[in-house]
């Protein structure tokens, strides 16, 4: 008799070709590649072993991108959080105008990464940029400030337009969250005397908890593969001062021909990434998606 | 009758349709970068009107995706019969066996009435191993610009040598002027390295000695000096950076800066009074330095070893190229009088039309003198991999972060290093 629960692994074929395709088979070339000296210019494709991580590691700008990346991901991912919550928090609130400005935050989010990067270029320009121009007006500079210039500014400019391109997505997910809190809850904490920040540490937090860690580890990932805005902005520079290994992986692989370097660069990445997401899982509370039921407990 | 009318039509219809194409009906893939793509089209609408029989299909991309899109398309063996080149892949793309020298292609007279008729730069930018691989689709020099009214209100001369530009630039910002250089500054950009040879240049000598071995971490090489000069203006705050070319012209623009260091082109736009509110203050002087010498690039049109393998194909491919660039120089003169592009096409600077065109940016006087004196890059198959691996050092001794003995020391030996390794190869 035919059933549907025959032949389960034919009914999965659809998914697993797709995802097996556009997934399975790049990230199994790429290794392949990182295990081979693949130079576009040059003929063979022969087999090096671990030779393109060892090259990669002992590089001269490895060691700096690795420190950017973790100290970009270290400030960006928690700002991001941080100020997409506080920013959530200020708009679920009604006041006048609050529709228009939901829509004005969530600009940066439907913007280009490349798009962000020219605009945030043009904010820092030392001669006519917003910033300088209005400090000068301001009169609180007499010197035009190097934001992209300065290997420390530069850091900060970038870290900045990051954040500012990043913080909408966190403001959705944080706005759905707490349209899931009861109400009611927030009226008792009120009626009982607490005081606003009470509110939202004591009732608030723990309720939207498992999202803020959600979006914590979803922007330490971005952060740590960002690329575009560094790439548009910087160059990776002045020298190595705001080279992330994201960027590395693209500079071995279209700006040095070598994409059997640029493959283990991003291997290193994945893994790093891997790391990142243990270390961080690892360190929030177990019961953060919710306590286990008793094994008492009635429907 | 009425079927075997229409089985007739049918076996005439279906013998239309298999049979080959005219033996002269060929069409040539050509691939450009995406610059001006309406004028390129309409060129080859007039190649195609001039030359029966020959059709040009071209393929276009945008500047910076068009190196890696080349490489894949010859690697992956995709049809390219004539193809944009710039001077600084030839090497590599010559020694990989993608493109063919025109001495395989055309007759020797008319090319070598062509190669007389070649800025010097522009000859030795499509020259690889001896032969000649292209002819200029277009050609410019890297060039020093100054602002003659900031000049001349400050009662400075316009500076001969690298030291008049320090002290003009001293001067300026005692009298106020917070960074009177504007620099390109972006270490992803090729043409990073480019004016810093350019600038070198300006001091006379090599970079490299006649083996193609780096020499420039010598401190009496003309780089070494340059990187030196550049550090100490750097030091000294006089010098503001600009990530591209575009927001070069604008900041020139604003009367804050006097000195700059770019393409040409870039002049013709700080000079264009319909957009630019100081435009007719921007003038061309020779570059600063003993030898007044500057950096010359050609990008040209090359035909593929492909191509060049058939020979009804070659001679076509040739054709059009030779319509696209050689005399009586139309398609050049084009480009130059409609669009300000530069030329490797000497006769090109006493053409009447270009020269009341130009006149209007540019000091036509100067210009000459200097194409005249341009040099080629030393182009390798390793110098785009070694200047990606050296512009960042570069730009860390430029602001301070590492010295120049260290990363002239650094750089040299990146480029012996290639050197040795491409010979092995």
């Amino acid at each position: 008799m035919w059933t549907i629960g025959r032949f389960p692994a034919l009914w999965v074929l659809p998914v697993i070709l797709p995802v097996a395709v556009l997934t399975i088979y790049p990230i199994g070339y790429a290794l392949w590649t990182s295990l081979h000296q693949v130079m576009l210019l040059f003929p063979g494709e022969d087999w090096v072993g671990l030779d393109n991580y060892k090259a990669v590691v002992t590089g001269e700008y490895f060691g700096a991108a690795l420190k950017n990346s973790l100290v970009f991901t270290l400030f960006s991912a928690p700002l991001v959080v941080l100020i997409g919550t506080a920013t959530a928090m200020f708009l679920y609130r009604d006041f006048f105008g609050v529709t228009a400005l939901r829509s004005i935050i969530l600009l940066p989010w439907v913007l280009p990464g490349a798009i962000s990067a020219v605009l945030w270029t043009w904010v820092f320009h030392p001669s006519w940029g917003v910033i300088n121009s209005t400090l000068f007006k301001l009169g609180l500079i007499d010197h035009s400030i190097p934001w992209l210039s300065d290997p420390t500014l530069a850091f900060v400019s970038i870290t900045v337009a990051h954040v500012w391109t990043q913080v909408p997505f966190t403001v959705v997910l944080v706005m759905a969250a707490l349209s899931a809190i009861n109400p009611e809850t927030i009226e008792a904490a009120v009626v009982d005397g607490a005081r606003p920040f009470q509110r939202f540490a004591l009732v608030i937090f723990p309720q939207i908890k498992a999202i803020i860690v959600l979006l914590l580890v979803y922007n330490a990932l971005i952060a740590f593969t960002s690329y575009d805005l560094v790439y548009a902005m910087t160059g990776g520079g002045p020298g190595t001062a705001t080279t992330l290994l994201s960027f590395q992986i693209w500079k071995e692989s279209f700006s040095m021909y070598d994409f059997g370097a640029g493959s283990a660069v991003a291997f290193i990445v994945v893994a790093i990434s891997a790391v990142l997401i243990v270390a961080i899982t690892w360190a929030i509370p177990s019961d953060i998606f919710g306590e286990d039921e008793p094994a008492d407990a009635k429907a | 009758m009425k079927v075997h009318r229409l089985l007739a039509a049918t076996v005439l219809v279906g013998g239309l349709a298999a049979a080959p194409a005219s033996a002269q009906d060929i069409t040539l893939e050509f691939t450009v970068w995406n610059y001006s793509l309406d004028t390129i089209q309409d060129n080859a609408k007039k190649f195609e009107a001039e030359n029966p029989g020959i059709k040009v299909k071209i393929t276009d991309y945008t500047w910076p995706d068009y190196h890696d899109a080349m490489v894949l398309r010859f690697r992956g063996g995709t049809p390219t019969d004539v193809a944009y080149v710039g001077q600084d892949w030839l090497p590599a793309w010559a020694a990989a066996g993608f493109l063919a020298p025109l001495d395989d292609v055309a007759p020797a007279d008319v090319l070598s009435a062509l190669k007389a008729d070649m800025a010097p730069f522009a000859l030795s930018d499509e020259t690889y191993d001896g032969k000649i691989y292209g002819l200029p689709y277009y050609a410019d020099t890297i060039s020093f610009l100054y602002n003659k009214k900031i000049l001349e209100s400050a009662g400075i001369a316009v500076p001969q040598t690298w030291d008049d530009v320090m002290a003009a630039a001293l001067k300026l910002k005692e009298g106020g002027m917070e960074h009177p250089i504007d620099y390109e500054f972006n270490q992803e950009l090729p043409n990073f390295w480019d004016a810093f040879v350019a600038q070198a240049y300006g001091r006379g000598g090599d970079l490299f000695d006649a083996d193609k071995k780096a020499i420039f971490d010598n401190p009496d090489n003309p780089a070494y000096k340059q990187l030196e000069w550049l550090a100490e203006a750097f030091k000294k705050d006089l010098v503001q950076q600009d990530t591209h070319e575009s927001k070069i012209i604008p900041s020139m623009n604003t009367g804050k800066h006097a000195f700059t260091v770019v393409y040409n082109y870039v002049l013709a736009a700080m000079n264009n009074a319909a957009e630019q509110p100081m435009a007719g203050d921007f003038a061309l002087a020779l570059m600063p330095g003993a030898a007044h010498q500057t950096l010359g690039f050609t990008k040209f049109y090359a035909i593929t070893a492909s191509a060049a393998a058939d020979p009804a194909r070659a001679a076509a491919a040739w054709k059009f190229v030779n319509f696209m660039a050689g005399k009586p120089y139309t398609v050049a003169q084009r480009w130059a009088e409609e669009k300000g592009l530069g030329f490797g096409q000497v006769p090109l600077f006493n053409d009447p039309a270009v020269v009341a065109s130009w006149n209007k940016w540019i000091d036509m006087t100067t210009l000459k003198e200097q194409v005249a004196t341009a040099r080629g890059g030393t182009w390798t198959e390793w110098t785009s991999v070694w200047s990606a691996y050296f512009r960042p050092l570069l730009a860390k001794a430029m602001v301070g972060e590492a010295t120049v003995d260290e990363t002239m020391k650094a750089g040299a030996a990146k480029w012996n290093e290639y050197r040795e390794k491409m010979m092995k190869k």
